[in-house]
């Protein structure tokens, strides 16, 4: 090398003056850039972290780029109001807050009654932000907080697949789940939901909790406990974690697996974790109370009668001795326990599953008992194309990933296993908990394209180490043949592997492809701005909703009571600023059923139901117009389902005709003169909607409506929007008496 | 074994002449699982030991408790398989939501009934038989994949490692196919 410096230099101080000293100086800084091995890998692992950190975030802006940077749906807008609540008036008041403008007359009490931790994170963004200067809208946090924590979730699932696989997995786990369509679904910017920040704390915890059991220290144990608080703080779905942690203890007994190093990590991050959960006052004491948390209980006490039995063996010489006091103590531990949970149920201290929970392990519980849970979209079972459509080619790779965790089981993978299967599970009975089992998957898949990847890899890597053992080895006339036949198939083995590797590749291409796909088309809506196509291709927007509630804001009285079906609430009181009857957080089940008695009834009845309420406005949503499928006519069923439930005098065989739901000529009569049909179509008889199609015709429905001329006695029409989704209504005040 | 015989053998010993009765095989199986060996530091053997067992002999048994053997890893994958086949075929919504197992229209012109495989207009809606088509195309990827790590193992023969690999080649090939193509009749306006 030096001799070939120095030919260099002559020559180039052969040509010019200044050339040597850049060629010298770009020589020498060449020789220095050249990096070690160790430091090679490093750079390539840190900088796909950051080009992983970087796409995560700018998957999910598609609806921030196409329409708006606004709040989607309907759930967000509570938390969004709950935000500004508190950025507005501190920590305490919102903590104490009793709102009288929700549930009215009843009131809600919000500081008590919902989880506090996306707020309080989202508020703490917010004024890190103010204090370096930044000062940005609270809208702004809102709407970006969730892509920002799925970045943060794809540098967890990279130090989880390090703790459980290797760093190979690792990597590929952040990838996969930077863009998987499971999490995306519920993490795009501007679903300001628990969801966006539970689903790190949920993969932070298990992390941290797989990490101490792992290594035994306190310290990691300690870190679980806080991880689990910022989870229960920000999520009702803690419930998975205080139960799938105690039965993954507890297969870890069975296996035979019990050490030292899983007492410490279990003991100290229940204990913690319980005094921790407390004090959120919406938890409260479930954590001793309520039979979703008794397994936890139960497991912890089984850990204690291990470690008892351990150091009584310890102690005693004789195995015989052991083994009576052995089942002397299993005995009377179960015993005892057993007695104690039944005089705990029994007498009431401990209450039973909640009816959400319970309908996870009776899927058909929830159909026949309680229509409210039954009549959330998000909460039917998965069918086979929703799995497709929100993993791709995981649902290949993961049993490929699970046969790979089996063949090396470790107190790791067994973890990973078991949070696999039983998310899985759930994901199967309930659509949303798709949401739950991406992580495990995109974990479980990533072992197996990283351990297949390394396979393939090392067939092309065997190719140097073969010729130098047959070398060494001497040449006997068996190892010099062996030798040619493996010499002949060696240029095959290492172009199939080539082959393979290529299709690795395509296949993960196809992966990325598809989930971009999925999240501009079906992920990235906002629900609360629809967009069509015109008939010339070009994109229509409908904002009939955020016009209906600024109506509302800006032209009724401050203190005007508003009835709608509960899907709305929220919204109204975040954006029309106005008291509600019912909204989304449906505690009241007869309040709800009040209101959909109201709706299914004539408009007689209703009026008194009405009055009684002290409304003051009605809110209908009607698809007729612009074909809006999700509109209340199609939500009927439903409100009749729930009001019958509570009201046996709306009974649902009276709306429909031979099983059949029908708004047309053939409606049965009650039907045609319920308040919620007068209110959906009244004036709509005159207007033609299509084309070649009678007056009154429906296009959600595709009929023409039955009833068309629609005479409304004590309501009157307050404001359509432009495309008719949204209508208000004013209820009159009684007529003096004469 | 070497307890149990001792015990009987001292109830042998001590007994008095009673006929057998009713109660002896579920005196039997209490005295199992109350025996300890001739150390008497549990209390309810003792007391068996007067009440019934001072006049009642049990019989010679040569029963055996039911020991509780762990089943081997790969046992226990094959169930989760099948587990994951069913889960990931709609099981669940097949039980809930009760849909037909092949859905059915009309031909509007000649009347006849024809079938239809891909229930079409929502993404999470199916027919049974659409369900477990689907979830077998995975598990069929799945084990393709796993074929192909067997086939990379070193301890067997050159023809079985080639024939594990072309199959595992293979299996991945068709799922994915019949996926995507079943996904694409499903979805009409799938990647466009």
């Amino acid at each position: 090398m030096g001799g070939k410096q120095d030919s260099t230099k002559s020559e180039s101080m052969a040509t010019t003056k200044t050339a040597p000293d850049l060629l010298n100086s770009s020589i020498f800084s060449f020789k220095s850039l050249k990096l070690k091995t160790k430091q090679q890998e490093l750079l390539i692992r840190v900088s796909i972290l950051g080009l992983v950190y970087v796409l995560a975030f700018i998957a999910r802006l598609f609806s921030v780029l196409r329409y708006e940077s606004m709040i989607h749906e309907f759930d967000p807008y509570f938390n969004y109001r709950t935000t500004l609540f508190l950025t507005e008036k501190g920590f305490y008041e919102f903590w104490n807050w009793f709102d009288s403008e929700s549930w009215y007359p009843l009131g809600r009490i919000i500081g008590g009654t919902l989880y506090p931790g996306l707020m309080v994170t989202a508020a703490l963004i917010y004024w890190t932000l103010r204090f370096l200067r930044f000062f940005v809208h609270i809208r702004e946090v809102c709407v970006l907080t969730a892509p920002f924590f799925a970045s943060n979730t794809t540098l967890v699932a990279y130090f989880f697949g390090k703790e459980i696989w290797d760093t190979g997995a690792g990597l590929v786990a952040a990838v996969l789940i930077a863009i998987c369509p499971g999490y995306i679904s519920r993490s795009v910017a501007g679903s300001y939901d628990n969801e966006a920040v539970a689903i790190f704390a949920l993969l932070l915890t298990f992390y941290l909790f797989v990490k101490a059991v792992n290594t035994g220290s306190l310290a990691w144990a300690l870190g679980s406990a806080f991880g689990y608080f910022y989870m229960v703080s920000a999520w009702g779905g803690y419930v998975f974690i205080i139960n799938l942690v105690p039965l993954y203890v507890l297969v870890l007994l069975i296996t035979g697996r019990y050490s030292m190093r899983l007492y410490i990590a279990y003991n100290c991050m229940y204990i913690l974790g319980m005094l921790l959960a407390m004090q959120i006052r919406f938890v409260g004491f479930q954590h001793v109370q309520s039979g979703e948390h008794m397994g936890a209980m139960g497991v912890f006490l089984l850990m204690q009668v291990f470690y008892f039995l351990d150091w009584v063996k310890y102690q005693l010489n004789d195995i015989k001795l052991f083994q009576t006091f052995l089942r002397i103590t299993v005995t009377s531990a179960i015993l005892v326990g057993g007695v104690a949970l039944g005089v705990g149920t029994a007498s009431g201290y401990i209450s039973p599953w909640t009816g959400r929970f319970y309908s996870l392990l009776d899927p058909t519980y929830a159909k026949d008992h309680i229509p409210i849970i039954a009549s959330v979209s998000e909460h039917q079972p998965t069918a086979w194309s929703s799995f497709m459509f929100d993993y791709h080619i995981l649902l290949f790779l993961f049993p490929a990933g699970l046969y790979f965790c089996f063949k090396r089981l470790t107190d790791a993978t067994i973890f990973i296993v078991m949070y696999g299967l039983t998310s899985l599970y759930f994901a199967g009975v309930m659509v949303r908990l798709i949401l739950v089992a991406t992580p495990a998957v995109c974990l479980i898949s990533a072992i197996a394209v990283s351990a297949t990847v390394k396979n393939l890899t090392s067939l092309l890597r065997t190719k140097q180490k073969v010729p130098q053992s047959g070398s060494t080895k001497g040449a006997g006339s068996s190892k010099a043949s062996s030798k040619v036949t493996l010499d002949q198939s060696q240029p095959f083995q290492k172009n199939g592997a080539i082959a393979l590797l290529l299709g690795v590749f395509y296949l993960l291409s196809r992966y990325a492809i598809h989930c971009t796909w999925v999240t501009s088309e079906a992920y990235s809506s906002p629900s609360i701005v629809l967009a069509a196509r015109g008939a010339h291709g070009n994109r229509i927007i409908f904002d009939d909703y955020r016009e209906a509630y600024y109506w509302l804001r800006q032209n009724t009285p401050t203190d005007a009571k508003i009835m709608s079906w509960w899907d709305y609430g929220y919204q109204i009181t975040a954006m029309g600023n106005r008291t509600v009857i019912v909204d989304n957080n449906t505690w009241n089940n007869t309040h709800i059923a009040t209101v959909g008695r109201a709706m299914s009834s004539y408009e007689d009845e209703a009026y008194d139901i009405m009055r009684s309420l002290d409304v003051n406005y009605v809110l209908v949503v009607f698809g007729g117009v612009t074909g809006y499928s999700s509109d209340d006519i199609n939500k009927f069923l439903w409100m009749v389902r729930i009001g019958g439930g509570v009201f046996p005098v709306i009974k649902e065989p009276d709306y429909l005709v031979n099983g059949e739901f029908r708004v047309d000529k053939g409606a049965s009569p009650k039907m045609l003169n319920c308040l919620m049909y007068k209110l959906c179509y009244y004036r709509f008889g005159e207007l033609t909607t299509e084309y070649g199609k009678p007056t009154g015709y429906d296009r959600a429905r595709g009929v023409e409506i039955g009833n068309k001329d629609i005479k409304l006695e004590h309501l009157e029409e307050a404001y359509t929007t432009s495309n008719w989704i949204v209508r208000i209504y004013r209820v009159k005040p009684p007529t003096n008496r004469l | 074994m070497i307890e149990r015989k001792a015990n009987l053998s001292l109830r042998i010993r001590s007994e008095k002449m009673a006929p057998r009765s009713d109660s002896q095989t579920l005196a039997t199986g209490s005295a199992m699982s109350d025996t300890s060996g001739e150390s008497s530091i549990d209390p309810i053997f003792h007391i068996l030991r007067i009440i019934p067992f001072s006049f009642l002999r049990p019989p010679r048994l040569r029963l055996k408790l039911p020991s509780f053997t762990l089943p081997s890893p790969m046992t226990v994958f094959a169930l989760i398989l099948l587990t994951y086949f069913l889960v990931v075929s709609g099981f669940v919504y097949d039980v809930i939501v009760e849909p037909p197992g092949i859905g059915s229209t009309q031909d509007p012109i000649t009347g006849s009934v024809r079938p239809v495989v891909f229930m079409s207009g929502r993404v999470n809606g199916q027919y049974i038989i659409e369900g477990l088509s689907s979830g077998f195309m995975f598990v069929l990827g799945g084990i393709g994949i796993i074929m192909l790590d067997l086939a990379l193992d070193k301890n067997r023969a050159k023809s079985v490692k080639a024939s594990y690999a072309t199959a595992g080649i293979t299996s991945i090939v068709i799922a994915y196919v019949m996926s995507m193509l079943f996904i694409r009749i499903k979805i009409p306006g799938y990647l466009h």
